[in-house]
């Protein structure tokens, strides 16, 4: 009698060891923290973040919460009194600072002689005359009019820098209290980085909770249904839940926070993880079938016998295309990329020794039918007629795939990068919204800040940055631009009269700018200057604030300034959140690169590998090549842009999509080897295999499914976008390889088959 | 036990209490007189400090005279050089806001500012536009929270809270606390609170010298912001009561001679 497989032989210690694994894995899933905070998924040290580092150090740093309020006209009694109470609310309120409505927006003017100083609106009007003196007030106040209200006076915001130490939870928090305290008719949107983290954070708990859970309820429904039998259920299942906890468990331990995306970690484990599992019972099921007169123990060794190879072959690929994550630059694909394949890995290792030790000790189920009788489902119908289609006609199915991927491929040209990161939001989300009012009515979401160095006092330093201002001010997406000399110049609109040589302008002479400063000293506050120049008067920050809802708007002020900055002697640095957010989406650009390259080269080099034949590399990455350009070609068309979640799906899709075709080979491989004819061979080998492949990749799809009701659009489009990557690469695999094949019939088909490495169906 | 050894300490407390409301004003006006110079002229030194260390340093000639119920006060610039001369007049009336009017050397100007908020900033300093004038009593309700020994010196400690919230607004603190030494009534320490009750800045005074007319004047005062880490000093260089500057020198129009 032949000695049984290691893994039934040993049994005990493999159950042992994935049951302590496993265990000890959970131990540090209570140390499992989130981070929101997108700007921390970039390196410390990339020249971006250390320019904001150098401007925070000396001005401060921002992370401002945005309230805005909508109603037909903010100057109504009503409305003006809320905004009133809110903004005398928020300076009270210890978790906050800075607070900037139009009541404590300046009303710097000259009346008779006599300079006033007042807050944009001093008294609520009372009667409609009152009201209309406000609102041309309002109109001729180049601190207020479309900043703090909108040029059609329906929006108008309060704008407050929460103070160090509170969390977003908290500020949020609070900010509803003081809303509820405060009712009113208008509508009221958050918008700032605190409110996105904060958002976030709910949905990325929301979904850690709701689709893991859900996933798992799929998958159970999914394994019954295949296999009508509690352990054809438990087992894989068991794999799936130990791989989950092992790769979340590894977050934690390796000092990685969960990042937006870590939510998509359980759901590859879902979906990637019981594949192996899946075909080691659909063996057993089918030798069961076949031979109900075996034993339980017979049948495993037989069955791992035939699968140890295809399924070490096909994780590995999965585990090399997912590793490709780890090249990308942004640091929680890098996270994911290492924790999923760590998760992967362990799941093919508890497939080939934990299953078949486990089944071992349970008893043999009723034969299931359904493997001796033909079975006439939809899917069998496909494979049948695309058997035919594929073999009557290959350069038919070869044109029609071009055509298709011609077209999809086109939307290439159109596809964007994603860098606004309120876009992970639904459109119809309160932060789309406001970014929306921003936009359209306000100055805009977007803040660059240039630092000036010299004399700040001196005027020609700041006569060099009015010439910035007014260049900027010139393109239509600059909303405001706010420096000390903008506050000089208002300062001498109300130092000089109308028509006075000095009205509206930089004095000439170092002594007068001086003078402007003590004097507003006198009326303002020292903190209005804190932000906008340093304490000696040596470094000067210039806030340019406007709107870009793509790269190419954003790419149009950049550029102005950069010129600008060519020819200035003064103007030392650019930073901002904005150019940070900017550079993550290069970064995803490259790190979607870098990932794509890492995992094509390596999925030729194993096809090369497993059929000795650089020709089966190539061709084994057609589908892959289809599937990723035709997949960003959608994505172009739709509109859907690239971003943190998608820049991910080539690793994924290749590390999933090439098991089919590989699949594919072997089994056009055997069935050549065995002397059946070209033809012949693809029509039998869709049948079989391609059944196989079908319902594994039925699986996959269902796994990803559940991210269709994630709160998170960004996670939502990669769900969609996977399936149609992993769908394309089913059609490949079974209608355009067969016909390539028929066409050239490469020669490492024909060769005899590598030893052990048999089909899986 | 006897009986009176229960009730004297019981009767005391009663006492002290009830006396406490009516004493906390009285300390309260007496320490407000104790200082009131009404007309004098000095010459000080004002010294800003951020929050790293950084110094900016103002040296400042200041009269201050009462004409028909009036304070009228006047500020100098001597440095630095680019601020020489520019010159700040106020007038602070019993029962109106302030006029302030400022001149300006190099545009040989002077204009005349409304600015209603007095919790505003002194000069780009901690102390604020009520620090240096005379507080209204009527604005404050007064209590006294018991005795506290400051620096060896045994002194009241007077609450004195803002009336309402337009009084709070305009001096950009909720309550004070001062420490008021019993026997000469002079102020040695005063802790501000914002609106959330939060210790805000905390003002020292050192140097008291009795001037003639028996009243006192602080050479030395410190205000540290203890949110923004931030501090002011002022140091009087020069002090004279009274002032030999007629009305006329305290008029908008001749400001800049």
């Amino acid at each position: 009698m032949p000695k049984d497989i290691l893994s039934i032989r040993y049994r005990w210690y493999f159950i042992a060891a994935a049951a302590i694994i496993t265990l000890l894995m959970a131990v540090p899933l209570k140390d499992s923290k989130i981070n929101t905070d997108l700007n921390a998924y970039l390196p410390d040290d990339i020249p971006q973040k250390v320019s904001l580092d150098t401007l925070e150090s000396t001005f401060g740093t921002t992370d401002p919460i945005i309230m805005f309020f909508e109603t037909d006209d903010i100057l109504k009694g009503t409305t003006l009194m809320r905004i009133e109470s809110l903004t005398s609310s928020l300076q009270q309120a210890e978790e906050f600072k800075d607070v900037v409505s139009l009541f404590t927006t300046k009303n710097i003017r000259s009346e008779d002689g006599t300079m006033i100083v007042d807050p944009v609106v001093k008294h609520i009007p009372e009667s409609e005359a009152e009201r209309e003196a406000l609102r041309k007030q309002i109109r001729g106040n180049p601190l207020a009019y479309k900043l703090v209200v909108s040029d059609d006076f329906r929006y108008s915001l309060i704008m407050f820098n929460p103070k160090p130490g509170y969390s977003d939870d908290v500020l949020l928090k609070k900010l509803d209290k003081l809303l509820k305290e405060n009712p009113g008719s208008e509508k009221v949107y958050f918008n700032g980085m605190p409110y996105l983290r904060d958002e976030i954070q709910k949905k990325a708990i929301r979904d850690l909770t709701l689709l893991m859970p859900l996933g798992i309820l799929i998958m159970i429904g999914f394994l019954y249904f295949s296999f009508r039998e509690i352990k054809g259920v438990l087992v894989p299942l068991s794999v799936v839940v130990m791989a989950i906890v092992l790769a979340m468990g590894l977050m934690p331990l390796l000092g990685y926070d969960l990042s937006i995306i870590a939510v998509l970690v359980p759901i590859l484990m879902i979906a990637i993880a019981n594949n192996y599992g899946v075909h080691i019972v659909t063996r057993y099921q089918e030798l069961n079938a076949r031979y109900g007169n075996r034993s339980m123990t017979t049948m495993l060794n037989e069955a791992m016998y035939y699968l140890r190879n295809p399924i070490l072959l096909t994780a590995l690929t999965t585990i090399v295309g997912i590793l490709g994550m780890t090249t990308h630059i942004m640091l929680p694909a890098k996270q994911m990329g290492l924790v999923s394949a760590a998760g992967i890995t362990f799941a093919l290792l508890l497939s080939l020794y934990y299953v078949p030790a486990i089944m071992s000790l349970l008893r043999k189920g009723k034969p299931q039918k359904s493997f001796l009788v033909p079975s006439h489902t939809l899917v069998d119908k496909f494979l049948v007629w695309a058997g035919n289609v594929t073999t009557r006609n290959p350069k038919m199915v070869i044109a029609v795939f071009m055509g298709f991927f011609l077209l999809t491929g086109a939307g290439i040209y159109r596809l964007h990068v994603s860098f606004n990161n309120e876009k992970i939001m639904p459109v119809s989300h309160p932060l789309r919204i406001s970014t929306n009012i921003a936009n359209e009515h306000l100055g805009g979401t977007k803040v660059i800040s240039l630092l000036f160095e010299g004399d700040i006092k001196d005027p020609v330093v700041l006569n060099e940055m009015e010439r910035f201002t007014g260049d900027l001010k010139k393109l239509p997406q600059v909303g405001s631009v706010t420096s000390i000399a903008t506050v000089i110049k208002t300062i001498s609109r109300a130092m000089n009269d109308a028509g006075d040589p000095l009205y509206d302008r930089i004095p000439d002479t170092r002594d007068a700018v001086a003078q402007y400063i003590e004097f507003y000293n006198l009326s303002g506050d020292p903190a209005d200057f804190e932000r906008l120049v340093d304490f000696d008067y040596t470094r000067a920050n210039m806030n340019v604030q406007f709107k870009a809802d793509n790269i190419e708007e954003f790419n149009k002020v950049e550029n102005t300034i950069n010129s600008l900055m060519s020819a200035s002697k003064f103007c030392k640095l650019k930073a901002g959140h904005c150019l940070v957010e900017k550079q993550m989406a290069r970064s995803l650009v490259k790190g979607q690169n870098y990932s794509l390259i890492f995992a094509f080269a390596a999925i030729i080099l194993l096809l090369w590998w497993i059929f000795r034949s650089l020709r089966a590399g190539f061709m084994g990455s057609i589908p892959l090549v289809f599937s990723v350009v035709s997949t960003f070609g959608l994505m172009g068309w739709l509109g859907l842009e690239l971003d943190i979640a998608t820049s991910l799906l080539s690793s994924v899709a290749i590390g999933i999509g090439v098991d089919y075709t590989i699949h594919l080979f072997w089994r056009l491989k055997t069935e050549l080897s065995d002397g059946v004819e070209y033809a012949e061979a693809v029509r039998k080998t869709l049948k079989t295999t391609g059944r196989g492949i079908a319902i594994n990749a039925f699986s996959v799809t269902i796994g990803f499914a559940v991210l269709f009701v994630s709160g998170l659009t960004i996670l939502k489009a990669f769900g969609f976008l996977i399936i149609f990557s992993l769908t394309l690469c089913l059609l490949c695999a079974l209608m355009l390889i067969p016909s390539i094949c028929l066409l050239i019939k490469p020669s490492f088909l024909e060769k005899s088959p590598i030893k052990n490495f048999n089909h899986i169906n | 036990m006897k009986l009176k050894n229960i009730l004297l300490p019981a009767l005391s407390i009663l006492a002290f209490t009830g006396l406490r409301a009516q004493d906390a004003r009285t300390i309260a006006d007496k320490a407000s007189d104790v200082i009131n110079p009404g007309s004098m002229e000095m010459t000080s030194t004002l010294k800003i400090y951020d929050n790293k260390g950084n110094v900016r340093v103002r040296e400042v000639s200041n009269a201050m005279a009462k004409f028909s119920g009036t304070t009228k006060t006047l500020f100098k610039f001597l440095s630095p050089p680019d601020v020489k001369g520019t010159t700040i007049l106020i007038y602070d009336y019993e029962n109106k806001d302030d006029d302030m009017w400022i001149y300006m050397p190099s545009l040989r100007k002077t204009r005349r500012i409304v600015a209603t908020e007095k919790g505003k900033s002194f000069m780009g300093s901690e102390f604020s536009n009520a620090d240096m004038s005379k507080p209204t009593m009527s604005d404050f309700t007064y209590t006294l929270k018991g005795s506290e020994t400051l620096d060896g010196r045994d002194c009241w400690k007077l609450e004195s809270r803002c009336a309402d919230a337009g009084v709070e607004d305009a001096n950009g603190y909720s309550r004070k606390v001062a420490w008021i030494e019993k026997s000469t009534d002079l102020t040695w320490k005063i802790e501000f609170y914002d609106h959330a009750d939060k210790l805000l800045k905390v003002e020292t005074f050192g140097d008291y010298r009795k001037q003639a007319g028996g009243k006192y004047f602080a050479f030395k005062l410190n205000m540290q912001n203890v949110q923004n880490g931030r501090k002011s000093e002022i140091v009087i260089n020069k002090y004279q009561a009274g002032s030999v500057l007629k009305e006329s020198a305290f008029s908008a129009t001749t400001l800049g001679q």
